[in-house]
C-alpha cells in the first residue's frame, strides 16, 4: 500500500507516493531524484547518508520518509547560497577537505549543524562533532581544518 | 602543519597546489556516482551467494526465482561463455561451475523491475551441496596432506614463474651470499614470529554497476579502479571483442585497491544481455566486505637476523606464508613484494627469504594500497627494534648505521643512486621530539620503509579548441585522490597558458588510449609523462604553424601568456587562438619507460618483475603513543610522516595521500581486522564491528618532504605517492607500544584485548 506524502526538500514541496517503510534517503533519491545523498552502509555506521531534519542532522538511511512529512527537510543540495558555495563548500575545497567525496555530503551536513550550534568550535569541538561521519581518504586533516576556517570565515 | 617544502635541496621551483576541478559537483551534490545514475527500463541485479565456502556444487534449480512476478533474468554458470578469467592465473568462472571456494562465490544472478523482487527471487533458488572441508588455516594449506583448493590446478592457464604447486600458488626467494654461515658468525642473533588478521579496503562508496547492451556492444559504467582491465574482462568472459565493450566510470567514491581488477561488470553484462535491458547492480556495505575479491592478505612472518656488535648487518633468514584466499586475482606477485619488503631498505650482507603464497577457502587477497607492504613493515620493523634492544643500541641510531644510501647495495644488489631516505628518518625524529622527556604512560616509535614506481605504458592525446582553449584525453583513472586533478596545471605550464583554460576527459575506454588505471602509485608517474609528451608534441605543430605566420625559425619561438612569441621580442607574438581557430591541433604522447635498475638475482626464484625497486620512494614515519594500561586501549596523539617522493608536483594532493595513508595505518595497527570463523566465513563484515578510525580518533600529522632530484624518475623529478603512507604507521605504533609493555605485540591489529593481555603476561 503507497501513502501520498508531501515531503519539503530544500524549500520545495515533492508530493510523492512512498511505502510505509520507505526510507529518507531511498525517496528523496530515487521518488525525488536529489542523488547527492549518499548511502555507504544503509546501517546508520558512515554517515554518508546525513540530511538536515528543521536543523538537527540524522542519517537519512535509517529515518522513515513518513516521519519527515511536515518537517523541513534539507541535503547536500540545498547548502548553497544561491549560486555561491556556502563557506563550508569552499573551505572543504581550499583546504583539501574533499578526496572522493562520496563522504562530502554528509560531512557538510553534520558540519553546517555543528557551526549553527556552535560557531565557534575548538578543534576538539569539531572533531567529536564529525566522529560520526567516517571518511576513509582524507585522515579528516583537511575536514576539520574546512571546517575552523568556515567558523572563522562566518564569524 | 605540513611542510610542503622542506627540502634538501632547493633547486625545484615552488610547485602550486591545484584545487580539484570536481570539486565543485562533489560539494553541491550535483557530481554523479555511478549508483546514481539510473537507464528507462532498468533491472535491478542481486547474487545467490553460496551457502557454504568449499563445496561441490551437486545440482542447482533456478524455476522458483524464474516464477516470480517482477523477475527477467536468472544467469548461472549454464548461461555464459565456458571461461576462467584471472591475472596471473585464470582459475576463477564467473558463476561457479562445479565447486565453490569462498563465502563470496557466486552461483546464480537474478535481474528484476525492483531490487526487493531481486534479492527475494535470489534466495529462492535451490542449491544442492556436497561440502567439502574448508581450508581456512592458510599455513596449514600448504602441508602436502592438505585437500587442494584447485584439484586441477595443474591444467590451468598461468604465469609459469610464479613457482605454483599444490595450494602453494607463488613461490619466490631472495638469495644473497651465505645467510647461514654469516648468521653462524653473528655477535647478536635475533628471532621473531608475527602473524596479520586480514585488513579490508573500505572504499566509503559500495561498489555500483550499470550496464547495457545495444546490438553487439554494451556500454558499462562502473565504480573501477581501472576501466581498461575491466574491459579486458568483460570480452573475455562475455565472448565478445574489447572494441564491442566501453567502460565509463563516473565519479569513483574512493577505492584504495580494492576496486582494482575486474570484479562484477562482467556478471552485471550477463545479466543484461539475458534481459535485454539495463541492468544496475548496488552492493550492500556487507557485500562490499564478503564478497569482493580484494582485502589486505592475512600473513605469517617469520624473521631472523645476526648482526656484527656495532650494528652492521650481516645476515637475514626469512619465511613468510601469505593468504592468497580462494583465487588469485591479481595478487600472483605479493610472494616476490612481500620478500622484498623482508629485507627491507636495510644494507644486509647476506640474506636468504622464502615466501609462500597460499591459496585457502578465505576471501581472495588482491592489491590493497600497498600490498604486503604495511604487515611486512610491521614485523620487521618490530624485529629491528628487537635487534636494537638486544644490541643495546637506540633504535634510532640502529637505522642510522643500517638504512640505505646512495651507493649502497639493496638485496638483489641494485645500486641506489641519489635517495633520501636517511632525511626521512631525521625529519620524523626532529619533527616528534625524540628525545624529550615524556609521561610514563606514553613512547616515541618509528619505523621506515620503502616502495617501488611501476613503469607502464600509458598514452594521452592533447586537442586543442578553436576558442584556443585546450582538452587532454587520458586514459588515467581518478580513485578520489586527485592525482588527475593536475594534469592541466601541468600542461599549462608546459604551453604557457592558464590552467583553467585546459579540460580533461578521462575514465571512458572508448575515447582515450590503454592506461593501467588507478593502481601501484603509478598516475602521475606513468600517465602524466604521456599528457606531458602529448602536449610537447601539439606545441610543436603551434610553434610550426606560427612560425609561418611570424615569418620566425621555430627554435626561436616560445609559448607564453596565451601566446607564441619570438623569444626575446615578446611584442613579436599571436595568440594562441589566432592559430587554432583555422585548423585543427591535436598532440599525441606516450613518453619512454623508465628502466628498473639492474640486479643479480641469479640465486632468486619467481622472479616477477620486482626484483629492484625503480625509483624507490622511502619514508619513515615517528608516533608519539599513549597507553591506558589498565585497558589495553592505545591512542596515537602524534604522527612525524617524513617521505621522500622525489619532486612533489602538486602539494594539496600528496599532502592529502599522506594524512589519509597515514589514518588507515593507524586503523589497520590498533582496530581493523577481518575476523574468521574456522571456515573462513567473516564474523565482522559491517562498519560496526570492523572499526575504522574515525575524526575524534584521528591524531595530529605532520608532514616532511625530502625532495631529491633522482635520476631515472617520474615527470618532473616526481615518484608515486599514494601507497607508501599507510605503509610504516602500524610498525612506528608496535614499537612505540613495546616500549610502554615491555614486551611485543606480535599479532596484528594490536587490539586493546591482545595489547592487555601482552602487558599482563595472559596468553591469548
Amino acid at each position: 500500500m503507497k501513502i501520498e506524502t508531501t515531503l519539503t526538500v530544500n524549500g520545495f514541496n515533492y508530493l510523492v507516493d512512498i511505502d510505509p517503510h520507505a526510507t529518507l534517503s531511498r525517496t528523496v533519491r530515487d521518488a525525488i531524484g536529489l542523488t547527492g545523498t549518499k548511502e555507504g552502509c544503509d546501517d546508520s555506521e558512515c554517515g554518508a547518508c546525513m540530511m538536515l531534519i528543521d536543523g538537527k542532522p540524522v542519517n537519512s538511511c535509517s529515518y522513515l520518509a513518513l516521519q519527515a512529512e511536515g518537517t523541513a527537510i534539507t541535503t547536500v543540495e540545498g547548502l548553497a547560497i544561491g549560486d555561491e558555495l556556502s563557506p563550508l563548500q569552499k573551505s572543504f575545497l581550499s583546504c583539501g577537505g574533499v578526496q572522493c567525496g562520496f563522504c562530502t555530503p554528509g560531512m557538510l551536513i553534520s558540519a553546517t549543524a555543528l557551526l549553527a550550534d556552535n560557531p565557534h568550535p575548538t578543534e576538539a569541538d569539531v572533531r567529536i562533532g564529525l566522529s560520526g561521519n567516517l571518511c576513509r581518504c582524507t585522515g579528516y586533516d583537511g575536514i576539520v581544518k574546512a571546517v575552523l576556517e568556515a567558523a572563522q570565515v562566518s564569524s | 602543519m605540513a611542510t610542503a617544502a622542506n627540502a634538501v635541496e632547493t633547486a625545484f621551483p615552488e610547485a602550486v597546489s591545484a584545487i580539484r576541478s570536481d570539486g565543485k559537483e562533489k560539494v553541491t551534490g550535483t557530481g554523479r556516482y555511478t549508483a546514481d545514475l539510473t537507464l528507462t527500463g532498468q533491472l535491478h541485479a542481486a547474487f545467490r551467494y553460496t551457502d557454504h565456502p568449499s563445496a561441490r556444487l551437486l545440482k542447482v534449480d533456478v524455476s522458483k526465482a524464474k516464477a516470480v512476478p517482477g523477475v527477467i533474468a536468472v544467469v548461472t554458470n549454464a548461461d555464459v561463455p565456458d571461461v576462467k578469467y584471472g591475472g596471473m592465473v585464470q582459475d576463477r568462472y564467473l558463476f561457479a561451475k562445479d565447486t565453490v571456494r569462498f563465502e563470496g562465490d557466486i552461483i546464480a544472478g537474478v535481474a528484476a523491475t525492483t531490487e526487493a523482487i531481486a534479492r527475494h527471487a535470489a534466495s529462492l533458488i535451490e542449491v544442492d551441496y556436497e561440502v567439502l572441508p574448508s581450508i581456512s588455516d592458510f599455513v596449514k594449506a600448504m602441508d602436502p596432506s592438505s585437500p587442494l583448493v584447485h584439484a586441477d590446478w595443474e591444467d590451468y592457464s598461468r604465469n609459469e614463474d610464479l613457482g605454483s604447486n599444490g595450494n602453494t600458488l607463488g613461490y619466490s626467494t631472495i638469495v644473497k651470499g651465505d645467510a647461514d654461515a654469516a648468521m653462524a658468525g653473528a655477535d647478536v642473533v635475533v628471532k621473531g614470529r608475527y602473524f596479520t588478521d586480514p585488513v579490508q579496503g573500505v572504499p566509503i562508496e559500495p561498489r555500483a554497476i550499470l550496464a547495457q547492451w545495444n546490438g553487439d556492444k554494451v556500454t558499462v559504467w562502473t565504480s573501477s579502479q581501472v576501466p581498461f582491465a575491466a574491459r579486458a574482462g568483460v570480452a573475455l568472459t562475455m565472448g565478445v571483442t574489447e572494441s564491442q565493450v566501453r567502460i565509463i566510470v563516473p565519479l569513483l567514491g574512493g577505492g584504495f585497491g580494492a576496486k582494482c581488477d575486474f570484479h562484477f561488470e562482467g556478471h552485471v553484462a550477463a545479466l543484461a544481455r539475458k534481459a535485454n535491458r539495463p541492468v544496475k547492480l548496488v552492493f550492500t556495505r556487507r557485500e562490499e566486505f564478503f564478497a569482493v575479491g580484494h582485502r589486505r592478505e592475512g600473513m605469517l612472518i617469520e624473521l631472523e637476523t645476526g648482526a656484527r656488535a656495532d650494528g652492521t648487518l650481516v645476515a637475514r633468514r626469512g619465511r613468510l606464508v601469505l593468504d592468497s584466499g580462494a583465487y588469485c586475482g591479481e595478487g600472483g606477485f605479493f610472494a616476490q613484494m612481500a620478500a622484498m619488503h623482508a629485507c627491507g631498505p636495510y644494507k644486509i650482507e647476506n640474506i636468504n627469504i622464502e615466501s609462500y603464497l597460499n591459496y585457502s577457502n578465505n576471501q581472495p587477497s588482491s592489491s590493497i594500497r600497498a600490498p604486503t607492504a604495511p604487515q611486512v613493515c610491521w614485523a620487521l620493523e618490530q624485529h629491528m627494534d628487537h635487534l636494537a634492544r638486544e644490541l643495546g643500541m637506540d633504535p634510532v641510531d640502529l637505522r642510522r648505521h643500517t638504512l640505505v644510501e646512495e651507493g649502497a647495495e639493496g638485496p638483489t644488489r641494485q645500486v641506489f643512486d641519489r635517495i633520501g631516505m636517511k632525511e626521512t628518518l631525521e625529519l620524523a625524529a626532529e619533527r616528534i621530539g625524540y628525545g624529550q622527556v615524556l609521561p610514563d604512560d606514553e613512547a616515541i616509535g618509528f619505523a621506515s620503509g620503502w616502495w617501488p614506481c611501476f613503469a607502464v605504458p600509458s598514452g594521452a592525446y592533447v586537442k586543442f579548441n578553436p576558442d584556443g582553449t585546450a582538452t587532454i584525453i587520458t586514459g588515467a583513472q581518478e580513485n578520489g585522490s586527485g592525482s588527475v586533478m593536475a594534469m592541466p596545471q601541468f600542461v599549462a605550464e608546459e604551453l604557457g597558458m592558464r590552467a583553467e583554460d585546459i579540460s580533461i576527459v578521462y575514465q571512458d575506454t572508448d575515447v582515450a588510449p590503454w592506461d593501467m588505471g588507478s593502481s601501484g602509485s603509478q598516475t602521475t608517474f606513468n600517465s602524466v609523462r604521456a599528457v606531458l609528451d602529448a602536449a610537447v608534441d601539439v606545441r610543436n605543430q603551434l610553434i610550426a604553424a606560427a612560425a609561418d605566420l611570424l615569418e620566425a625559425a621555430p627554435e626561436d619561438l616560445e609559448m607564453a601568456e596565451g601566446t607564441i612569441r619570438v623569444k626575446g621580442t615578446p611584442t613579436k607574438n599571436v595568440a594562441i587562438a589566432e592559430i587554432t581557430a583555422g585548423g585543427t591541433f591535436h598532440g599525441r604522447g606516450s613518453g619512454p619507460l623508465p628502466e628498473s635498475p639492474p640486479v643479480q638475482a641469479e640465486g632468486c626464484v619467481g622472479r616477477l618483475g620486482n626484483e629492484s625497486f625503480l625509483a624507490p620512494q622511502f619514508f619513515t614515519h615517528a608516533v608519539r603513543v599513549k597507553l591506558d594500561r589498565d585497558t589495553g586501549v592505545a591512542r596515537v596523539l602524534q604522527v612525524a610522516a617524513a617521505h621522500e617522493s622525489g619532486r612533489v608536483l602538486n602539494p594539496i594532493g600528496a599532502n592529502g595521500q599522506v594524512y589519509g595513508g597515514v589514518v588507515m595505518g593507524i586503523g589497520q595497527a590498533l582496530s581493523e581486522g577481518t575476523q574468521l570463523d574456522a571456515d573462513g566465513r567473516q564474523r565482522n563484515p559491517g562498519l560496526l564491528d570492523y572499526k575504522l578510525v574515525t575524526c575524534s580518533d584521528a591524531p595530529r600529522i605532520d608532514i616532511d618532504w625530502v625532495e631529491i632530484n633522482t635520476p631515472n624518475a617520474g615527470p618532473r623529478g616526481s615518484k608515486g605517492i599514494g601507497e607508501p603512507p599507510s605503509v610504516p604507521t602500524a610498525g612506528a605504533i608496535a614499537n612505540a607500544l613495546t616500549q610502554l609493555i615491555g614486551s611485543p605485540v606480535t599479532t596484528l591489529p594490536m587490539t586493546p584485548e591482545r595489547v592487555w593481555a601482552v602487558a599482563n603476561g595472559v596468553a591469548q
